[in-house]
């Protein structure tokens, strides 16, 4: 039963997302600078190229009528993150608010539960994954996913009185792992044929390294850099090896045109320079993917 | 004219007959002593006459008003049963004393509630409320029980609960009182304050059916005693007749097994 | 600490949510469940059915998994999100799913409850001449309350602790905000002992209802 109503499911996505797909590159084609006209041009053409379907079966018509674009976030620095006064900030956030406005609506941030974004987005609780999400196979398979904006690379978290041991990937072969269960680090640990236990969040992988229940973490190099180390609970631990670079993406649902009206969105925020101003703002101007 | 007329009350319980054809009458004053062996339909027949259970045949008439005919779904209703029960009083083997409630709050809750269905209850509340406490105190100082009346069920002895619970009986004024083995589930130091207080009514001239296994208690406080076997009357009459000139092979073996053990 | 007051900011104001479904919960699930034990106990076989099915759902499937069903499904099937995805709507959903879940669980306990009452008390007040409102309000209730405060106490303690669960639908319940500051939030990163303090909260909350509904219990003493 449940499988039936998700092919249905997915098959009205796919539908739905070829329409859209269209609508967006005729609209990229009409106005190249203008994304706000691109979108509405997205909208009408998605209605227009088929007379049986309306606008509401774009996504980026829904997000426009609705007025409102959900994005789901967890609370992340220097990524998506709450300042003094409980106003959602960070690089992410920053870009997110500017990407609403230009399609003229509202932006609203939505703490989510990172196992469960694929159901968010699909359930329309949120409208995109926006929260420095490494672009895995996995993610680019179930969501529908802009370029990738930001480079990335998975660490490995060891404690700092044995840091020395662990400074090549060879010399991991016996250490227990904990990794956020479903993260790039977990493909990481399990294509290598490490031993670990998959854990509910990065810093719950941090904390059974300090605990001692596992002997090492591996977990996102921005994430590492501002979470242990001289003033953190985790002074003791260090990060060492690096296991893949990797790259930072915005998921939406899965066919939706809003990825490639983001993508249109990226490469003009790059060419006026607001992204880069952006990125430097949080200290992250050093992993901006470069294009 | 007869205060209670009981014509063909039968009554079965998946295909057991437990009673047949019963039929009786009694004048006022009376007291009737039931007696019989157990599952012999005495507790079934008072729970018929309370209307706890309904007679599959025949008519209960009180005063001469038909309360229940069988052949009569109108008098089967429950809104219509609810009146006429108060013309019977029912203690139980059991007390069934409301917990919750002081000895006194136990007599005076029912007449409380029926007060309250009164047309002028509003306008005479405090006076009603009353006048209610001063008849069950009354009723309880006449049970013996004047020290007790702020106590709670389980701060009473079993013999103490059942007398509360005739009290509470009596404070409703029924035409007719039933007891269902009232001492039964006492312990025999306590039957005798339970006795002691259905004698005295019974001097009262108060109407009681009385089923009962005191035989010496049935003889000596009854007008008329009844031998019920197996879901019929099978003999009737003044102690005398019943216990000294027996008439039936059935009463005697019963009586028999009393007066020996 | 300078961390302190911005974690106890934080630690509060997840806790207040905490309580807001703690007793939306109580609020909704004490009258419902009454109305599913009546259900269940009806004469009218569809209706007695229809209730013992729902609670054999309810009670057989975990509460995280009717959270997931409840604020997903309607999306995800009849692609409407009733539920809106910011953070009003998850606390909705989780009150629902609270409610429904707890509803089925007092009603047991209510059942067990009226169902323990002999039936002799309902008798001797059929005697007396009172309806059967006035023997289930004036005779039957207070026994009923008296036999299901101590099941009930248990299951009000397990629903402060249950709340927690929520945090799969995203509820920023205490324990979401104790975990906030280990990945990093309002500039405090790789904090752990936020996350063990929020016992405290369960701690001190817990004792007050116990507390209470010992009181509660002490007061029903005064008969048996």
């Amino acid at each position: 039963m449940k499988r039936k109503v998700l092919s249905v499911l997915l098959c009205g996505v796919l539908a739905v997302s070829m329409l859209a797909g269209c609508g967006s590159k005729s609209g990229d084609v009409v106005t190249n600078t203008d994304t706000e006209d691109a979108a509405e041009n997205a909208a009408e053409d998605g209605s227009s190229a088929t007379d049986t379907e309306t606008a509401a079966d774009s996504d980026m018509a829904y997000v426009v009528d609705k007025g409102t674009l959900v994005v789901g976030i967890t609370d992340f620095e220097p990524m998506d993150y709450k300042d003094e006064n409980g106003d959602w900030v960070g690089f992410d956030a920053d870009m997110a608010k500017a990407f609403a406005e230009s399609l003229g609506v509202d932006v609203e941030f939505v703490e989510i539960d990172w196992d469960n974004k694929v159901l968010e987005l699909d359930g329309k609780s949120i409208d995109c994954v926006w929260n420095g999400m490494t672009l895995t196979d996995e993610v680019t398979s179930s969501m529908e996913c802009t370029g990738a904006y930001l480079n990335n690379a998975q660490v490995v978290v060891v404690p700092k009185n044995v840091a020395d041991k662990y400074q090549d990937t060879d010399s991991l072969a016996d250490l227990s792992f904990a990794v956020e269960a479903g993260s790039a680090g977990e493909a990481e640990v399990s294509a290598l044929g490490l031993n670990y236990t998959p854990v509910k969040a990065q810093s719950d992988a941090l904390l059974e390294v300090a605990s001692g229940t596992s002997d090492a973490a591996v977990i996102d190099s921005l994430m590492a850099a501002a979470m242990i180390g001289e003033g953190t609970s985790y002074a003791d631990l260090t990060y060492t090896v690096a296991l893949n670079s990797e790259k930072y993406g915005v998921g939406f649902r899965k066919g939706s045109d809003l990825a490639a009206v983001l993508d249109e969105f990226f490469v003009n925020a790059m060419a006026d320079g607001s992204m880069q101003a952006c990125a430097e703002q949080y200290g992250v101007q050093a992993a901006l993917v470069q294009e | 004219m007869a205060i209670l007329e009981v014509e063909h009350v039968s009554k079965t319980f998946d295909k057991t007959e437990v009673l047949k054809d019963i039929s009786f009458s009694l004048e006022k004053g009376d007291v009737v002593s039931i007696i019989g062996s157990s599952g012999s339909g005495k507790t079934t027949f008072l729970r018929c006459l309370n209307f706890l259970e309904h007679p599959d045949t025949g008519v209960i008439r009180v005063n001469g008003e038909t309360l229940f005919d069988a052949a009569d779904p109108q008098t089967r209703q429950e809104s219509e049963i609810r009146k006429k029960r108060l013309h019977f009083g029912l203690v139980f083997q059991s007390f069934n004393l409301f917990p919750q409630y002081t000895a006194l709050g136990n007599v005076m809750l029912a007449k409380e509630l029926l007060a309250k269905e009164q047309p002028d209850y509003k306008a005479r509340k405090k006076e009603i409320h009353a006048e209610i406490e001063e008849e069950a105190k009354g009723l309880l100082t006449q049970m013996g029980l004047a020290d007790r009346m702020n106590n709670y069920p389980h701060q009473l002895s079993g013999g103490q609960c059942q007398r509360v619970a005739i009290a509470r009986a009596l404070a409703l004024k029924p035409d007719i009182l039933c007891f269902d083995e009232p001492t039964s589930a006492l312990d025999p130091e306590l039957t005798g304050e339970v006795l002691k207080v259905i004698k005295e009514l019974a001097d009262q001239k108060t109407t009681m059916i009385i089923v009962t296994h005191e035989m010496a208690f049935a003889r000596d406080v009854a007008s008329q005693v009844i031998f019920m076997d197996d879901g019929r009357i099978l003999e009737k009459g003044t102690p005398a007749e019943v216990f000294e000139h027996t008439k039936e092979e059935r009463t005697r073996q019963f009586l028999s097994r009393f007066t020996q053990g | 600490m300078a961390q302190m007051p911005i974690v106890i900011g934080a630690l509060n104001s997840g806790f207040l949510q905490t309580l807001r479904l703690f007793f939306i919960t109580l609020i909704g699930a004490v009258p419902l469940g009454l109305l599913i034990a009546f259900g269940s106990m009806s004469k009218f076989r569809p209706l007695s059915m229809l209730s013992k099915f729902i609670v054999w759902i309810i009670r057989g499937t975990p509460l995280m998994i009717q959270l997931l069903i409840i604020f997903y499904f309607p999306g995800l099937v009849l692609h409407k999100q009733i539920w809106g995805g910011g953070e009003t709507g998850r606390f909705l959903a989780a009150s629902i799913s609270f409610i429904i879940n707890y509803a089925c669980y007092f009603s047991e306990i209510y059942r067990g409850g009226i169902q323990s009452v002999p039936v002799g008390q309902e008798e001797a007040g059929l005697v007396l001449g009172m309806t059967k409102t006035q023997i289930f309000f004036k005779v039957k209730l207070m026994q009923m309350i008296k036999r299901i405060v101590p099941p009930m106490s248990n299951e009000i303690i397990t629903l402060v602790k249950d709340t927690s669960l929520a945090r799969i639908i995203a509820l920023q319940e205490i324990i979401w905000a104790g975990q906030a500051f280990m990945k990093g939030s309002q500039g405090i990163a790789g904090e752990i002992w936020p996350l063990f303090f929020t016992a405290v909260y369960y701690l001190i909350f817990n004792g007050v209802l116990t507390v209470l509904l010992e009181r509660l219990e002490r007061k029903l003493d005064y008969f048996r």
